[in-house]
């Protein structure tokens, strides 16, 4: 069955039918969710709790505030790592594309740091910055920073020659080439690069707090497995999971409404 | 049409009853050989306990030891049914998730030393609304420093977590913080590096489980031969050091144990192990009824019970008759 065939279902009756996407997607949660019941019913491990248990422990959580004190917790790194990441990311990667030189110096860098293993890196991130919050931070950097520093590089290099041709033609400045033709053709893959160095700085947050010190979410998951309630560790992963994918489709949608109108779902 | 389908059952039906046969095989709880989960990687402290094993295999008990990244992930390998044998002190996992699983056997009593840094603080009193940091939340250092706060009358301003005796060693080296609590060999180098910077606090009476042998009642009814077997074993190693110490050494020689141990770690095996057997951290009786009261006592202090420890039953979180029989068959102390 093709998405196709959903498409006349319903199709001029009283209600407005959900899109094919729609159906989909809420299918897939069915499903997941559906499976997530039935293996915690069997159990597959007496240890591990069904999609409904771990609900009503998330639900317990957010109601006696154990939640939200964590997720203000983990935010401190998260946002002041993203910030950094975006604004000397961006910065970096621009400087990459407009000059060679600082490409051959930076690039090599955020390439290597793209591909290595960062779980393995976190541990030296702690002999030098120690426990605290910057350690922390720092871990979040690794993972965000070359994924945007990279994106906005790739984007200004393949900035369309012919616009910028074109701007040079009409007497366009170095600075004029850059400001109204090289930034606004980058700034779609810019913004790209952005919203997968959130998810990835997501990533480094909880490491961090996995493998550094356990504070906020980090803390919620050790502690509730330390002590055996198994659902309230599930709920604190199941969290931190649908924060992330919702943070980051909200992204992916205004990134579609601002940049790319014209693939906008219909 | 039904040849084509029937190309496509056949197939399929193959990889189904090879499937089924592969569960099939993996359902019974007990496989040769005893696969045990150690939540800790192999080192100076756990080689007490290799040498049991050593010994047992000696006595054909076939085993195949895993060093897990911690204790949660080894205990988990022990309810999901890939391993036999696990180490640890899993109460909140017997209690809340009502796992099939008993301890059997008491490896070592926690053994913790309270630090401070004598600029600041130079007994109990002067920690009273102070900051104290300890391993994480629900830990066992948390629950000693509950305790000794009852015990002294104060309050702490607030407990931090600093995962890692080595880790806080170095921050109480560092003067990042100001008082923790550390194990035996990061007390002996902050003492050794600080001088009269530091001091321990006195402590004592603290007897609980630090970690203790468990498997699955299924494991343990199934296998007898094989769990005495260790049980004696262990017994009678952990005796052994108590008595002397050096025992250690010579029986690391004879199995070629931790080969490839620094040679400047060597000099610590004997001091760790003469220390660890004068504070009582290895019991000469594996535990026993009178132990597992004390740790009830403690782990709900730490959280990790619930309810009235004088309510709990032993035999809901030990099996203790192979430890029983081995004390039988080589004498009570």
């Amino acid at each position: 069955m093709t998405t196709r065939d959903f498409e006349p279902v319903g199709r001029g009756g009283p209600f407005r039918p959900l899109s094919s996407t729609a159906v989909w997607r809420l299918a897939s949660f069915v499903l997941v969710f559906g499976a997530w019941e039935f293996a915690g019913r069997v159990p597959i491990s007496p240890a591990f709790p069904t999609f409904g248990a771990t609900m009503a422990a998330l639900f317990q959580m957010t109601l006696d505030g154990s939640m939200g004190r964590a997720y203000l917790s983990t935010l401190q790194p998260l946002l002041i790592g993203l910030l950094i990441s975006g604004v000397f990311g961006i910065l970096a990667g621009v400087a990459m594309g407009l000059s060679r030189l600082f490409e051959f110096f930076v690039a090599p860098v955020f390439i290597v740091l793209q591909a290595a293993p960062v779980a393995a890196l976190i541990p030296l991130i702690t002999f030098i910055y120690g426990i605290g919050l910057t350690a922390k931070v720092i871990a979040v950097c690794i993972l965000a920073a070359p994924v945007i520093v990279l994106n906005s590089y790739k984007a200004v290099r393949n900035a369309s020659p012919s616009l910028i041709e074109m701007c040079r033609a009409f007497q366009g400045s170095r600075v004029q080439v850059i400001a109204k033709i090289i930034l606004p053709d980058a700034s779609p893959l810019i913004f790209a690069g952005l919203r997968l160095g959130i998810a990835a700085g997501f990533i480094g947050v909880v490491l961090a707090e996995l493998l550094i010190t356990p504070t906020g979410i980090g803390d919620l998951i050790t502690y509730h497995r330390s002590v055996a309630d198994y659902a309230e560790m599930y709920a604190a992963i199941f969290s931190i999971v649908a924060f992330a994918a919702i943070t980051v489709s909200s992204l992916q949608k205004l990134e579609t409404m601002v940049f790319r109108p014209e693939k906008k779902e219909g | 049409m039904f040849e084509k389908a029937r190309s496509i059952f056949l197939p399929v039906a193959g990889v189904l009853v090879l499937l089924a046969a592969t569960i099939g095989q993996s359902a019974p709880a007990q496989a040769k050989p005893v696969r045990i989960a150690f939540g800790d990687i192999a080192s100076v402290e756990s080689l007490n306990f290799l040498i049991a094993l050593e010994r047992a295999k000696e006595r054909s008990v076939e085993i195949d030891v895993t060093f897990f990244k911690s204790e949660d992930i080894a205990a988990q390998a022990v309810v999901g049914g890939h391993a036999d044998i696990g180490v640890g002190t899993p109460y909140a996992l017997l209690q809340k998730v009502k796992a099939p699983i008993r301890m059997f056997f008491q490896l070592s009593a926690l053994r913790f030393y309270p630090i401070v840094n004598t600029e600041y603080y130079k007994g109990w009193k002067d920690l009273d609304g102070e900051e104290f940091v300890v391993h994480s939340r629900g830990s066992g250092t948390e629950a000693i420093m509950n305790l000794m706060a009852k015990r002294e009358g104060i309050t702490f301003k607030r407990l931090s977590y600093v995962p890692g005796s080595e880790v806080r060693a170095g921050a109480m080296l560092q003067g990042n913080i100001r008082a923790t609590i550390v194990d035996a060999p990061n007390r002996n180098l902050l003492l050794e590096k600080g001088g009269d910077k530091f001091m321990v606090l006195p402590m004592e009476g603290v007897d609980a489980s630090d970690e203790a042998l468990y498997a699955s009642t299924d494991f343990l009814e199934s296998n007898p031969e094989t769990v005495d077997i260790l049980v004696e074993e262990l017994l009678t190693v952990w005796r052994e050091i108590n008595k002397d110490p050096d025992y250690v050494t010579a029986q690391r020689k004879k199995y070629g144990l931790l080969a490839d141990l620094p040679a400047e770690l060597e000099p610590e095996i004997i001091p760790y192990f003469t220390e660890s057997a004068k504070s009582g951290a290895f019991p000469v009786n594996g535990g026993g009824p009178e132990a597992v009261k004390t740790d009830f006592e403690f782990y709900a202090i730490a959280g990790q019970l619930q309810g009235n420890p004088t309510s709990l039953k032993i035999e809901d979180f030990w099996y203790l008759g192979p430890l029983d029989k081995a004390q039988n068959k080589l004498g009570r102390m």
